[in-house]
């Protein structure tokens, strides 16, 4: 028994440890590129984790006041990290139970609306702006994510996430399950915040939107949730959806499954340099599209494609 | 028609409809007619000249006559495209009662000129829908203006604080968001306070001229001809030469000075590099604005070996220093000549590379097609000009309209577009890049040989000369009436920007708050020449941002004198 938890809690850390390491790193990866397509030499990879230390060096200033306020944050951080423990990296996720998928879809919303609360408390119109932005975007997003995860969940008859991984690596792939993998990787451009979808925090036009009053230390943990978010998003995909080849054992498991989210990354990172910002509404429309593809997934699913 | 027998006609229609109203009525130059008429006429005869005969609002320039007994002198200029014709619409306003009739209800494109007057010149439009002050700041005190000829160039009114009367009233149910007075895609201080309900724009209004630096009083008060073009240059850090050419060009003419066929070549040629730099300047500010940073490092890496041929060329990237009354102070080497056209070359492939680029994707298009949308109306209304007027479906281009330079012998292409949204504006101006591009090849392999700079004796006092040149932005207009001193008596510059931040509150009524950043950089706007300022100076290779003082004091070093004072 005690030996079952020690294992679970070296697997959480092990999670932990991938995401707080590798988010800033792909992220670094991410911008070398976009500096290439751009014909610039670009910041170096490490520059991510040195954007992080210097921000965490600086004062804490706080344009309004309140515990939810003050710990957003932090709490940001904390439900994102409790998300990498529910999503399986190279074997089943570390916190899996029985109905995991329900729990992440919640989760996986906790960070973005503490970003809304706190795009809404801090008092800058550029700030509200953006916070009805992100929550439109999310109402948007969500229902193709939970629509995915659904289709996953129907054709391995169960509701967690290391079971749908189990089925979909033993039985190989399938028309309704390649087609919510592609809705989800639809779904990783606007949760990561890229190109044509980082209309919540467009700089040109609100100026960052609901982190345009954070500096210093939240910033930095505002950032760090932003990659890992997009990191944990395009895992969740790799690993639920495209899951092949699988080896059985943990650290070459993790090693391709890292590889593969590497090229989601930058696949998303090719579809953020080569578009314009949508507006809004366009986005909105856009993702009605996704989710009746999602659902024309779904039905492929109920139909047993 | 030939302008002569245009000006007759307009002068026929004028007194028929004024009679003895009109006072004097002459060709001053070929293209410029000179009209007087009693200040109670001036309304009737602006909507003879406007309405009856068509003729183009350009602005008002605002003459402290004072000295010669002759009050305040307010001309009105006006264009006629087609028919090659500059008219100047002007009367003497009395001193005691410094009153004259607006000519906004007619011409809504004319209220920020006469607002303009009101400020520096201190005569009061009658009627004018929006008397609010533009150019002066807030803690400016009542009844100083700046442009009569008594007020000393280097005085400067205390400032005071808490003196700004109270911005316009949001509409009921809006919120306000601020854009401006700094803000990351104006790369100057103008502020829009946009009033919103939800992610929609309902109204905007407007309050810019923050760096107004007074360079036409310095150009009547302490330069002379010849140094003006240096700081006429650097009225705007992007097309600059396009400023002293517009200047030289209007002494040129109020003296009647043949120009040096060669000088006219170079500056045409010069005006296009500029053009092309521009174009390929704004086309990458347009993909920032958008968040699209790709076509942004894209079209300025194509666009920055246009920057090092100027630089070959001149000496400087930007701020050439090359034109003088009477010509160019630099001359084109023949070994400059093949590289003109190898950098030429590169740039249009790599033009058409990105236009490729540009015409396939589908999100630009979602993001600018029936964005910003100028009415063919509304643009005439507020006489818009530059590819904002032609993609609007207006055919006007100085090139085309007023030939200047070596424009006659190298006509360019009209380029223009109907539908006057974002789109159109931006086709107009890829379509121009290759114009340029044309003209640029025509004009190196027809450059003749000669000298370039004629010799410029006295210039009498008492005379006058208008100059149009087409900038990137749109047109340029620079007035200037010689005089004693050897400087100017009046020099006025109008920026092409100038007439078209007028039109942006239609332009974003009803838009969404996304669209605003692109409807107003699909202007190109340049506040810096609207204001008459300098920003930025490079200098030995080394990039140095002056703040406004260290500037002045630069200046006036340059210039050998303290505070006040002849050299």
């Amino acid at each position: 028994m005690t030996l079952r938890v020690l294992g679970i809690l070296a697997l959480c850390v092990l999670n932990v440890a991938v995401v707080l390491l590798l988010a800033p790193l792909f992220e670094g990866i991410l911008r070398k590129l976009k500096a290439a397509l751009h014909s610039r030499i670009g910041p170096p990879v490490t520059q991510p984790f040195l954007d992080i230390l210097k921000l965490l060096g600086k004062d804490e200033l706080r344009t309004a006041h309140g515990v939810l306020y003050a710990a957003a944050p932090s709490l940001s951080l904390a439900s994102v990290l409790l998300l990498a423990t529910l999503v399986p990296m190279g074997g089943v996720p570390p916190l899996g139970f029985a109905g995991d998928i329900v729990v992440i879809v919640y989760v996986a919303a906790v960070s973005a609306v503490l970003l809304i609360l706190t795009g809404y408390a801090s008092g800058s119109p550029y700030a509200s702006v953006g916070s009805s932005r992100e929550m439109m975007t999310l109402l948007s997003v969500e229902p193709v994510v939970a629509v995915a995860l659904v289709v996953g969940a129907m054709k391995a008859q169960t509701l967690s996430a290391g079971g749908i991984l189990e089925w979909n690596a033993e039985n190989g792939p399938s028309l309704s399950m390649i087609l919510a993998g592609v809705t989800l990787f639809l779904a990783v451009q606007a949760q990561a915040g890229k190109l044509p979808f980082d209309i919540p925090d467009a700089d040109q036009e609100i100026m960052g939107g609901p982190l345009i009053e954070q500096s210093g230390p939240r910033l930095a943990l505002f950032k760090l949730v932003l990659w890992a978010k997009q990191l944990l998003f395009a895992t969740l995909l790799v690993e639920l959806f495209f899951p092949w080849p699988r080896v059985g054992l943990l650290p070459v498991d993790l090693l391709l499954s890292l590889g593969k989210v590497l090229v989601v990354l930058v696949l998303v990172a090719l579809v953020d340099v080569v578009n314009p910002r949508l507006r809004i509404e366009q986005a909105m429309r856009y993702y009605l599209g996704v989710a009746f593809t999602s659902l024309a997934a779904l039905a492929f699913t109920v139909i047993g494609m | 028609m030939t302008s002569e027998c245009y000006a007759t006609q307009v002068l026929e229609a004028l007194s028929e409809r004024i009679g003895s109203g009109l006072r004097e009525g002459r060709r001053l130059e070929p293209d410029l007619l000179w009209l007087q008429v009693d200040p109670e006429q001036i309304r009737p005869a602006t909507r003879t000249v406007k309405e009856e005969l068509g003729a183009r609002f350009l602005i008002t320039v605002g003459i402290d006559q004072r000295p010669q007994g002759r009050g305040y002198g307010i001309v009105h200029l006006f264009s006629f495209d087609s028919e090659r014709l500059f008219v100047a619409l002007g009367c003497a306003v009395d001193e005691s009662n410094a009153r004259i009739d607006s000519i906004t209800p007619l011409i809504p494109g004319a209220g920020w000129a006469e607002r303009e007057f009101q400020d520096m010149i201190g005569v009061t439009a009658n009627g004018l829908p929006d008397p609010r002050r533009l150019v002066l700041p807030d803690d400016w005190p009542e009844g100083l203006h700046p442009l009569r000829r008594d007020f000393p160039y280097n005085y400067r009114p205390p400032s005071v604080e808490g003196v700004a009367p109270p911005p316009a009233e949001a509409p009921e149910g809006t919120s306000v968001l601020p854009m401006g007075p700094f803000f990351p895609v104006l790369e100057e201080p103008a502020s829009f306070r946009l009033f919103v309900e939800g992610e929609t724009v309902v109204g905007c209004d407007y309050r810019g001229f923050y760096n107004h630096r007074g360079i036409e009083k310095l150009g009547d008060s302490v330069l002379t001809y010849d140094k003006i073009p240096f700081i006429a240059e650097r009225i705007c850090g992007i097309c600059g030469f396009i400023h002293s050419t517009c200047y030289c060009q209007a002494v040129e003419k109020a003296v009647e000075l043949d120009v040096p066929r060669r000088a006219e070549c170079i500056r045409s040629l010069m005006l296009e590099l500029e053009r092309i730099h521009s174009h390929l300047l704004w086309l990458g500010i347009a993909g920032h604005i958008l968040g699209f940073d790709t076509v942004l490092m894209q079209t300025w890496r194509i666009r920055e070996p246009v920057m090092w041929l100027t630089e070959m060329i001149s000496g400087n990237r930007k701020t050439y220093g090359m034109n003088m009354v009477g010509g160019v102070r630099r001359d084109i080497s023949p070994e400059a000549i093949p590289r003109i056209i190898e950098v030429v070359e590169t740039v249009a492939q790599e033009i058409a590379e990105v236009r490729r680029a540009i015409a396939g994707d589908t999100t630009l298009l979602a993001r600018t097609r029936g964005v910003g949308t100028l009415s063919e109306e509304k643009a005439r209304e507020f006489c818009v000009v530059g590819p904002p007027a032609r993609a609007s479906g207006v055919p006007i281009d100085a090139r085309l309209d007023h030939p200047y330079a070596a424009y006659d012998e190298f006509p360019p292409r009209l380029c223009t577009q109907e539908e006057g949204d974002t789109w159109a504006r931006l086709l107009v101006r890829v379509d121009e890049l290759e114009d340029s591009i044309r003209l640029m090849r025509e004009i190196v392999s027809g450059l003749p040989e000669g000298p370039i700079l004629a010799e410029v004796g006295e210039i009498p006092e008492g005379r006058v000369g208008v100059s149009a040149v087409e900038a990137p932005r749109g047109e340029a207009i620079h007035f200037v009436e010689t005089g004693g001193e050897d400087r100017p008596y009046r020099w006025r510059v109008r920026a092409p920007t100038f007439p078209n931040l007028q039109a942006v509150p239609t332009m974003v009524a009803g838009q969404s708050i996304a669209d605003v950043p692109i409807t107003v950089g699909s202007l190109d706007p340049c506040f810096s020449c609207t204001e008459r300022m300098e920003v930025v100076d490079l200098r030995d290779g080394r990039r140095k941002v002056y703040r406004r003082k260290e500037l002045e004091e630069l200046a006036r070093n340059a210039l050998g004198r303290g505070k006040g004072g002849r050299p």
